[in-house]
């Protein structure tokens, strides 16, 4: 038994001391920087990231705020599977702060919000889902009382 | 307008509507109120739901475009606000639009149109920094009346004509400076 378990302790130690099999090596640096992730496959792991069965809401939080200090507007798909994550997570507050989110990351470009709007209608239609604007919230509603006067 | 936002900000100051401040003091509050003063996270945000990790694993609310979702509700449970939860696992479109913002301000504080609502601060700012500047003048006016000696005689025009004159006569600097420039044959400035 113990034979046999250096024999394959040695053979693993060899294993990585002579790598065999160089072909990988070269274009690989385990760098934080510089990711090769396109576009596309940023999309899809955040949709697939919503699209959990059993995400919670710590995590959808995360993805949120994640995505909201990124330099891009998510796409209409990432925003769809985020709406449903907040049904399956029962918090339409959520749901709608994202929205506000996905708007203001749209900044100056004023044609993206109206766009994404359209592409997710279906979605807010039929998770009974209000945009902001139709909540009044594109203005300001409530004053901030001040903080020395409570 | 103003009216409008005064009669809203009296509605809510019951709900208590304000950033961390009223947190930690209505917590205190609640914590001399009640017996759950055994946990010190619930001493500080009372039972306020803890909904995910915030900027930096602590149980603290903050409204930010950059990082919209803090990691704690910012109303503390009531029961009205879990009949609201128990609706809102329904059916959505069930909800009206006054409960949907209810539930929204109960997990929100601003809206993001209120924090990026422009506060007038700069008005203050400048009028302070005018009224900064204008301080000093009178300070200037005040140092020259009250403090500083008169200026020398020597600075009065005839005096300075006087001595231009004698620094002439003297040929002062005939190399680059002020007699170099003086022609002293026609006893006038050079061309």
């Amino acid at each position: 038994m113990f034979r046999s378990g250096l024999a394959r302790t040695a053979s693993f130690a060899r294993n990585l001391a002579v790598p065999n099999n160089c072909k990988c090596i070269a274009g690989v640096r385990f760098m934080s920087k510089h990711s090769t992730e396109s576009d596309v496959e940023f999309d899809a792991r955040y949709e697939s990231f919503f699209n959990r069965k059993d995400i919670d809401g710590w995590e959808c939080r995360k993805a949120m705020n994640d995505l909201s200090g990124m330099d891009l507007v998510p796409e209409p798909r990432i925003v769809i599977a985020a709406l449903n994550a907040c049904r399956r997570l029962n918090d339409i507050a959520l749901a709608i702060r994202f929205l506000e989110t996905v708007k203001d990351k749209c900044g100056n470009k004023k044609e993206i919000y109206p766009y994404i709007l359209q592409e997710i209608r279906p979605t807010l239609d039929q998770l009974g889902l209000s945009t902001p604007e139709e909540l009044g919230y594109d203005k300001p509603e409530l004053a901030l009382k001040s903080v020395y006067e409570l | 307008m103003a009216n409008h936002l005064v009669r809203y900000a009296a509605q809510q100051s019951k709900a208590r509507i304000s950033p961390i401040i009223s947190q930690v003091r209505s917590a205190h509050d609640h914590a001399h109120d009640h017996h759950e003063v055994g946990d010190p996270i619930k001493a500080i945000i009372g039972n306020r739901e803890v909904v995910g990790f915030g900027m930096n694993g602590q149980p603290n609310y903050i409204d930010r475009v950059d990082f919209p979702l803090p990691a704690i509700r910012y109303k503390e449970v009531t029961p009205d606000i879990q009949v609201l939860r128990e609706k809102e696992k329904g059916d959505w479109h069930k909800l009206t639009i006054e409960e949907k913002k209810a539930l929204y301000r109960a997990s929100f504080c601003q809206t993001f149109a209120e924090i990026k609502a422009p506060t007038g601060e700069w008005k203050s700012v400048l009028g302070f920094a005018l009224i900064g500047c204008s301080l000093a003048c009178w300070i200037y006016i005040w140092m020259k009346k009250y403090v500083y000696a008169p200026l020398p005689v020597t600075l009065s025009p005839e005096r300075q004509q006087a001595q231009l004159e004698r620094m002439i006569n003297m040929q002062i600097a005939p190399i680059e400076g002020l007699a170099s420039k003086y022609d002293y044959e026609k006893g006038r400035w050079k061309e």
